[in-house]
């Protein structure tokens, strides 16, 4: 019984997932794949380079990005700004590294420290 | 080990002349987020570098002096805390979760230009400066603890048993 609900859960999933993989491909079009932008030119003078027929995020970015944040640092504008929630998490990682490594190295950490006390004395 | 803690004098002077270059580089990198390569995150850690620097030359004893851990500790809560309030300032002006809400102050190009991108930019740099510092503190405390206290281990397991 239980196998033959677990097989159709599965089957269940893998037919939407081939759905949803079938759907994106004929029907959602390509938003940004590079083939327009010129690197050279935009990186030497970004203000004088075409962006009427740029594609997607590259457009966005030229066109909008001084008079959305004013930071000239496009990659800090857009860490701090566009995706800021991301960023929260990311730096939540250094306190989940820390907790992790005073986990680990606790007993360690104590008798550093009753070293230290040791010399302070 | 034991060569770190004694005083060598080159490496000494070597650290002496290197730790203000480090601290301003960093300090620079952190400030100057918003408008020059670089940001909160990389500047972090170049400023926190000079615990290494500290340890290279005056061993844990002297890095443990100058540096102390609880409040590294709190900075990092400190920062933590700016972040989540400077991102809630789009909440409290009636936008959303990390809106930019006052990014039209200032000229482009000045380094408060860019509103909360730049106030998030410190915060986070103090975060990482003083996370990064504190795990390189507990790493060094771990090093420099290891040789000198085998011989109470054992006699500890020796009165257990």
């Amino acid at each position: 019984m239980k196998r033959t609900l677990l097989v159709v859960a599965l089957l269940i999933f893998m037919s939407a997932g081939i759905f949803s993989v079938t759907y994106m491909y004929k029907n959602i079009p390509i938003t940004y794949d590079g083939s327009n932008t010129d690197v050279y030119e935009l990186a030497h003078n970004p203000t004088d380079y075409d962006t009427s027929d740029a594609d997607g995020v590259a457009s966005i970015i030229v066109k909008e990005n001084l008079d959305k944040t004013r930071a000239t640092n496009n990659v800090t504008a857009i860490v701090f700004d566009f995706r800021g929630y991301d960023t929260l998490g990311e730096s939540f990682i250094l306190l989940t590294a820390i907790t992790g490594a005073l986990v680990v190295l606790r007993k360690s950490k104590k008798r550093g420290e009753g070293a230290a006390k040791n010399e302070e004395h | 080990m034991k060569n770190t803690d004694n005083s060598d004098l080159i490496v000494k002077c070597l650290a002496d002349k290197f730790l203000p270059l480090s601290l301003v580089l960093g300090l620079y990198v952190i400030l100057h987020g918003n408008i020059s390569p670089g940001g909160g995150f990389q500047g972090g850690v170049l400023v926190s570098s000079a615990v290494l620097l500290l340890y290279l030359a005056y061993g844990y004893k002297g890095a443990a002096a100058t540096i102390s851990g609880k409040i590294l500790h709190k900075g990092e809560a400190f920062g933590a805390i700016c972040y989540i309030v400077f991102a809630m300032l789009g909440i409290f002006y009636g936008f959303n979760f990390c809106r930019n809400v006052l990014f039209s102050r200032g000229e482009i190009g000045d380094i408060w230009s860019s509103g909360t991108i730049a106030l998030m930019n410190y915060a986070v740099g103090l975060k990482v400066l003083t996370g990064v510092g504190f795990l390189l503190m507990l790493v060094i405390g771990l090093l420099a603890a290891d040789p000198a206290e085998k011989a109470p281990d054992a006699s500890e397991g020796g009165e257990l048993k």
